[in-house]
């Protein structure tokens, strides 16, 4: 051992010496403390922010609204001839009978919602069972990041397409973009069917592990292939013009900024993120209970719904919640893609206005402190205690289904 | 084989799907090639469409059946929806000689189809495009023809562009910032008279100086006329200091198509809108949002920061906590209008019209910190932005090992120290993921921003060379909420198409790189980690 | 008095042949102390320590002799790591710990409130069962507690770094690269080196939780020799799994079992003529550890 630098090892020192480190260390924790804490709250203060704000809509002897009445807000009114649910704020300011039912922009909301998880929640679970199960790994390391990039895709660029070339495009195209919409899972069949006649070597480069890969270039083919079939179809079963079919069959109004538009960019949104949460669910599952099913000779799939589904639902279900919370709180797509006009029907290819929409173009006119103004701001309550409930819902759900997890891990 | 006791196991159902996966596996690969394809069409089209806007494209001349003339540019082909002919839309600009800029026409209806090379197209100040024939110049009376035509007219627009420039510095450096005291100094409700204050008769005098500077230099740009012909053979005289750029499409090779590609990029970056945000560039759009971002990630990274210490170091580890967790990570679900409204009502309503009130009471009732502006803007996207940083360090700080932490106190460390000396650096890269995904949102976010202070035209930039340098009450332009008004709020969206495609390309290029750098720093972050584990 | 309860016990199978050790004692839970004659320098003194109501250890009482190896040993679970934590006072940081009992260092109460807990663990230094440098250089590890202390010149720290590296027989191994990262080290370097790190802020009390669990035969065979060279400086606590190692290595040992102590002897002794029965089936492989 060699000589030591200082005096002796057991140097007594006192225990309680370093009173500048220790005060520091205290100061330094109640800052933290403080300013978390401080933190916490300020992000938590908007629930409460909005609920202050709206409450003087409801005291019965508020200055704010005298004109109002509350039942005015989810109740039809009599308009022109008959009860109607309708929006129209702005009558609130020239001191006329208010229209101020915020049913039509909540039907507004929950439609385009809807629409987006029709189109989302199909692809978000075909897409996370096909990468948890059948994808080849280094193709999934790839595939998941850009997935993710989706996501980050800026509302306001969705909108743009979706509003102002999509729209319009369809609704010259109708016939193009229903034959599209059949055309494709047909023809996807109809590609694995022949890829089992093909000699092996060829099935070997075609496999389904790489199947995300080449489908593509024939996803391709058939779209092309469905411009050529639409007329064709549009001609056998719709008398030669689909839009003029869905207006005099159906009775429904075609826009060019609809529901549909709306529900597919919206989808586009909110896919990766129920498709990253319902993957994730999908890969926790131990892989004992899966691989036990497929000794027993099932086949993925036949696993897939036996097996891994029921165990795996809850985590799905709040992938799918969570979608839905953002599509309902989405504001730039259905501004830019709805048409913004407060209707209440159930055409898929007319426009609607939703809550969030409203409120960017109205909060800004509406002077502070104003019925328009709370009415708005009730409007931001509902969007935010509905988003809370359902990610609160969503998040209990996914701890427990780990917890659950764990405990399979942990027998096995 | 047959088992005593036991009926034979009946034979597997044979279907047409024996022994492969079914339809369903094959929907599900195509749920993913869709995806894919949708993203891919997507970047395409941006791609395509933004990038083709720069490039000159050749002008066509068309005989149509009944004798007239059209000059244009072709945009689209699509069906007539009355019969089975088709028609395209060419641009003809020329909004002062013909009213509007675009013209259908039938595709039959074309007996010819040339592209002389002598055809122009003008980009100009006013009145959008020029698209005809250039017969002469006149430059301070002298008329020059052809080809000598076009060598004065470059000279003379080279001259002109460098005094418009030399006014632009002579405006922006000196004339704004003595107007901007002027009207500090007496503001509208003080009532003397301007000329009393020895002071302001100083200022005034400068800027009657400045002032006649610039109209020399604007008056040094006038004198040169183009004596131009539209298609139908209508003569226009147009001032040339009016005129952005002159191009002969059809007579530029390939690579001058290119230069002029580029520098048509290079305007676009660098230059303001013009014509209600439908042409010109997006530079104070670019500037704003990237201010803005700053801003907002200089506020969020500290308190998100001191907000995931405090929750995974220092509070006490029970059922509180575990619900604030919950709640935070939620409020990441909550929409972005409502964080918006929460900014107007707040920050700008609340706290905005307080300061007014203290500090700016006599510029009142017009608005200072009480209007939507640069600073409200980036501390409600901060507010915005705090659950994911939150997130992003406790995921860091909750991976670093246990016995890291008490490595450091078992030799003598505080708490503190140990936060500072170890905990920390080891949570940064994850701290570093959790800002650039709140910046990638951050920048992609325009809903909130459109209650709490982005403006439709503010060709000023919050931040000059005037005290205090910063204006954090200004609105600013962002290139988000461009898209938005260009889409929405211009007379002619057909015109504006192409700019708000090279907008959109440009938000999304820049989301991109930003989320990419955020997917490779998780990536190396999970690596690094995974040294930990082994440790 | 307390022999002839133990022989009531009937577990005592030779009471009378170490009775010339005047220091036998048998504990309030029945366990058998056999306390070493030299200086103490921790006094553990009835200490219960339970972790969200579960009790983990159960009235010790124990004199850890000054300048000697203690071994505790005894199968996973029966509280021989927690009381090396309790020593300095690192369960502190688990907020649902509730103690009874004392411990003195020195003559000093450390749960006194007036202790500085920092600088209680400065001067009980603890070596961890995994290596846990630092993600920084071999030099900055070791200096690590030194510039916590502050006021130390730059010439000084290195005279430090280089003496404790030396202690810890990694000087030669590391001299020529002191700036590299320390996780470029092998496993047993690391373990080195953090007890470098740990002697370079001269703690009286070296804590070793199963120090050599995660390495292999020579790398173990090192820290031992290490062990041994130390003793003459600090006083040493081992924690092992490894019965051939508290054999080797230390001077006394400690077997517990359910938080509870059950025999406290010489190593000597404790290995070649156990007092209990338990003790001896725990030595001698026959209680599942």
């Amino acid at each position: 051992m060699p000589d030591t630098p200082t005096s002796d090892f057991s140097a007594q020192s006192p225990l309680h010496s370093h009173r500048y480190r220790q005060r520091r260390d205290r100061l330094a924790r109640a800052l933290i403390t403080a300013g978390g804490i401080g933190v916490l709250l300020a992000v938590l203060a908007i629930g409460v922010f909005l609920a202050v704000e709206v409450l003087p809509l409801f005291l019965p002897f508020s200055s704010t609204a005298p004109e109002l009445e509350l039942s005015a807000l989810w109740q039809a009114q009599p308009y022109a001839d008959g009860l109607e649910y309708r929006w129209l704020p702005y009558r609130l300011d020239e001191g006329e009978a208010a229209y101020v039912s915020l049913v039509p922009l909540a039907w507004g909301t929950l439609e385009a919602a809807a629409w987006a998880l029709v189109l989302a929640v199909p692809l978000a679970l075909g897409a996370a069972i096909h990468s948890s199960l059948y994808m080849s790994r280094p193709l999934r390391a790839r595939i998941k990041p850009t997935l993710e990039l989706m996501e980050a895709m800026p509302g306001v660029v969705l909108g743009f397409i979706a509003g102002l070339v999509l729209g319009p495009w369809v609704e010259q195209h109708l016939a193009i973009a229903l034959t599209t919409v059949l055309l494709l899972p047909l023809g996807v069949i109809v590609l694995a069917g022949v890829r089992r006649c093909l000699p092996s070597s060829w099935r070997l480069v075609l496999s389904l592990r790489w199947a995300s890969m080449w489908l593509i270039p024939w996803l391709i083919v058939l779209v092309w292939l469905a411009h050529w079939l639409a007329p064709l179809l549009e001609g056998w079963w719709f008398g030669g013009d689909l839009r003029l079919w869905v207006e005099t069959q159906l009775g429904w109004d075609v826009e060019a900024r609809n529901a549909l538009i709306l529900g597919l960019a919206m989808g586009f949104a909110v896919m990766p993120g129920i498709y990253a949460l319902a993957e994730e669910a999908l890969v926790d599952v131990p892989r004992d209970l899966s691989d036990g099913a497929q000794a027993m000779g099932a086949t993925r799939w036949q696993t897939l719904t036996r097996v891994v589904l029921p165990v795996a639902w809850p985590g799905i279900f709040s992938a799918v919640m969570i979608g839905a919370g953002r599509a309902v709180g989405e504001t730039m797509i259905v501004l830019m893609a709805s048409g913004n006009t407060a209707l209440m029907n159930g055409n898929p290819l007319d426009g609607l206005r939703s809550l969030a929409a409203s409120i960017a173009i109205e909060l800004p006119e509406a002077g502070p402190g104003g019925t328009h103004y709370r009415l708005l701001l009730l409007a931001a309550l509902a969007l935010f205690l509905f988003t809370f409930l359902v990610n609160t819902l969503a998040e209990l759900v996914r701890t427990r289904l780990r917890r659950r997890f764990r405990m399979l891990r942990s027998d096995s | 084989m047959n088992i005593p006791g036991h009926t034979a196991v009946p034979p597997a159902r044979s279907g047409r799907w024996r022994g492969g996966e079914g339809p369903w596996a094959w929907w599900c690969a195509m749920a993913v090639a869709l995806s894919l394809l949708m993203l891919g069409a997507l970047l395409v089209l941006l791609m395509s469409r933004g990038l083709a806007n720069f490039w000159p494209a050749s002008v066509h001349q068309l005989t149509l059946a009944d004798g007239s003339q059209v000059i244009g540019v072709p945009v689209e082909t699509r069906q007539r929806p009355e019969d089975a002919g088709s028609e395209r839309r060419y641009f003809t600009a020329n909004r002062d000689a013909s009213g509007g800029i675009w013209r259908w026409v039938n595709v039959e209806d074309i007996r010819q189809d040339s592209a002389p090379e002598d055809l122009v197209h003008i980009k100009r100040m006013r009145w959008s495009d020029f698209l005809g024939r250039l017969v002469a110049v006149n430059i301070d009376g002298r008329r020059f023809d052809g080809e000598l035509a076009w060598q004065r007219l470059e000279e003379r627009l080279d001259e002109i562009r460098q005094q418009r420039q030399l006014r632009r510095e002579l405006e922006a450096t000196q004339i704004i910032p003595l107007i901007r005291r002027l009207e500090s100094s007496n503001g509208p409700e003080s009532n003397h008279d301007p000329g009393s204050n020895s002071d302001d008769v100083r200022i005034h005098q400068q800027l009657a100086e400045l002032q006649q500077q610039a109209r020399d230099l604007q008056s040094g740009m006038t004198g040169a006329v183009l004596i131009l012909e539209t298609a139908e053979g209508r003569r226009l005289e147009q001032p040339l200091e009016e005129v952005d750029t002159v191009l002969r499409p059809n007579a530029m090779s390939a690579w001058q198509k290119v230069g002029r590609w580029s520098s048509g990029v290079w305007q676009y970056l660098s230059e303001g809108p013009r014509a209600a945000n439908t042409a010109g560039g997006v530079w104070p759009a670019i500037f704003g949002t990237v201010l803005m971002v700053i801003l907002m990630s200089i506020l969020v990274t500290p308190f998100g920061v001191l907000a995931a210490v405090y929750l995974n170091e220092v509070a006490h580890q029970g059922r509180l906590t575990r619900l604030v967790r919950i709640g935070v990570r939620n409020l990441a679900g909550v929409p972005s209008i409502v964080y918006g409204v929460f900014g107007l009502g707040v920050f700008v309503y609340g706290i905005g019209g307080q300061l007014d009130e203290w500090f700016f009471a006599e510029t009142l009732p017009s608005p200072t910190f009480g209007t939507g502006g640069l600073l409200w803007a980036s501390l409600t996207l901060a507010l915005l932005t705090l659950p994911v940083v939150i997130v992003a360090t406790e995921e860091g700080l909750a991976r670093i090992p246990m016995h890291q932490r008490e490595g450091a106190l078992a030799l003598g460390a505080t708490h503190l120290e140990m936060l500072t000396r170890v905990v920390l650096p080891m949570a940064m890269p994850a701290m570093l993921t959790g800002v650039i995904l709140a910046v990638a949102r951050a920048a992609g976010e325009v809903a909130p921003l459109m209650l709490v202070g982005v403006a439709k035209l503010a060709p000023q930039v919050p931040l000059d060379g005037e005290f205090p340098w910063l204006h954090l009450e200004r609105k600013f332009m962002h290139l988000g909420y461009h898209i938005y008004d260009a889409a929405f709020h211009s007379s002619d969206v057909q015109a504006a198409l192409p700019l708000i495609y090279a907008t959109a390309l440009l938000l999304v290029l820049v989301i991109l790189v930003l989320n990419l750098t955020a997917i490779f720093l998780r990536h190396y972050l999970r690596t690094r980690h995974g040294a930990f584990a082994r440790q | 008095m307390a022999r002839s309860r133990v022989n009531e016990a009937g577990e005592l199978m030779s009471a009378n042949r170490n009775s010339q050790d005047a220091d036998i004692q048998r504990t309030r839970n029945g366990a058998i102390m056999d306390f070493p004659t030299t200086e103490t320098s921790l006094d553990i003194k009835g200490l219960t320590l339970a972790y969200d109501g579960k009790q983990a250890l159960r009235d010790l009482t124990l004199r850890i002799p000054r300048h000697r190896v203690t071994a505790f040993i005894g199968p996973s679970g029966c509280g021989k790591s927690t009381l090396l934590r309790a020593l300095n006072r690192l369960h502190d940081l688990n907020e649902s710990v509730t103690r009874q009992g004392s411990i003195h260092l020195e003559g000093h109460d450390i749960h006194d409130p007036r202790v500085a807990v920092a600088e209680l663990r400065r001067r009980v230094g603890m070596v961890f069962q995994a290596p846990n440098p630092f993600p920084m250089s071999i030099y900055d590890n070791v200096a690590f507690g030194l510039r916590l202390q502050g006021g130390l010149s730059k010439r000084r720290i290195d005279d430090v770094v280089e003496w404790a590296l030396k202690s810890a027989a990694l000087w030669d191994e590391v001299k020529g690269r002191l700036r590299a990262s320390a996780w470029s080290l092998s496993g047993g370097q690391q373990q080195r080196l953090v007890i470098a790190r740990t002697l370079a802020v001269e703690p009286e009390v070296l804590l070793l939780d199963e120090p050599a669990s995660a390495l292999d035969p020579i790398s173990t065979l090192k820290i031992e020799e290490l062990i041994g060279n130390l003793k003459p400086h600090l006083t040493l606590v081992l924690v092992t799994h490894n019965m051939q190692q508290a054999a080797r290595v230390s001077d006394y040992t400690a077997f517990l079992h359910d938080g509870e102590l059950v025999e406290y002897g010489s190593t000597d002794t404790l290995f070649t003529h156990p007092r209990l029965r338990r003790t001896e089936n725990y030595i001698t492989g026959r209680m599942v550890g």
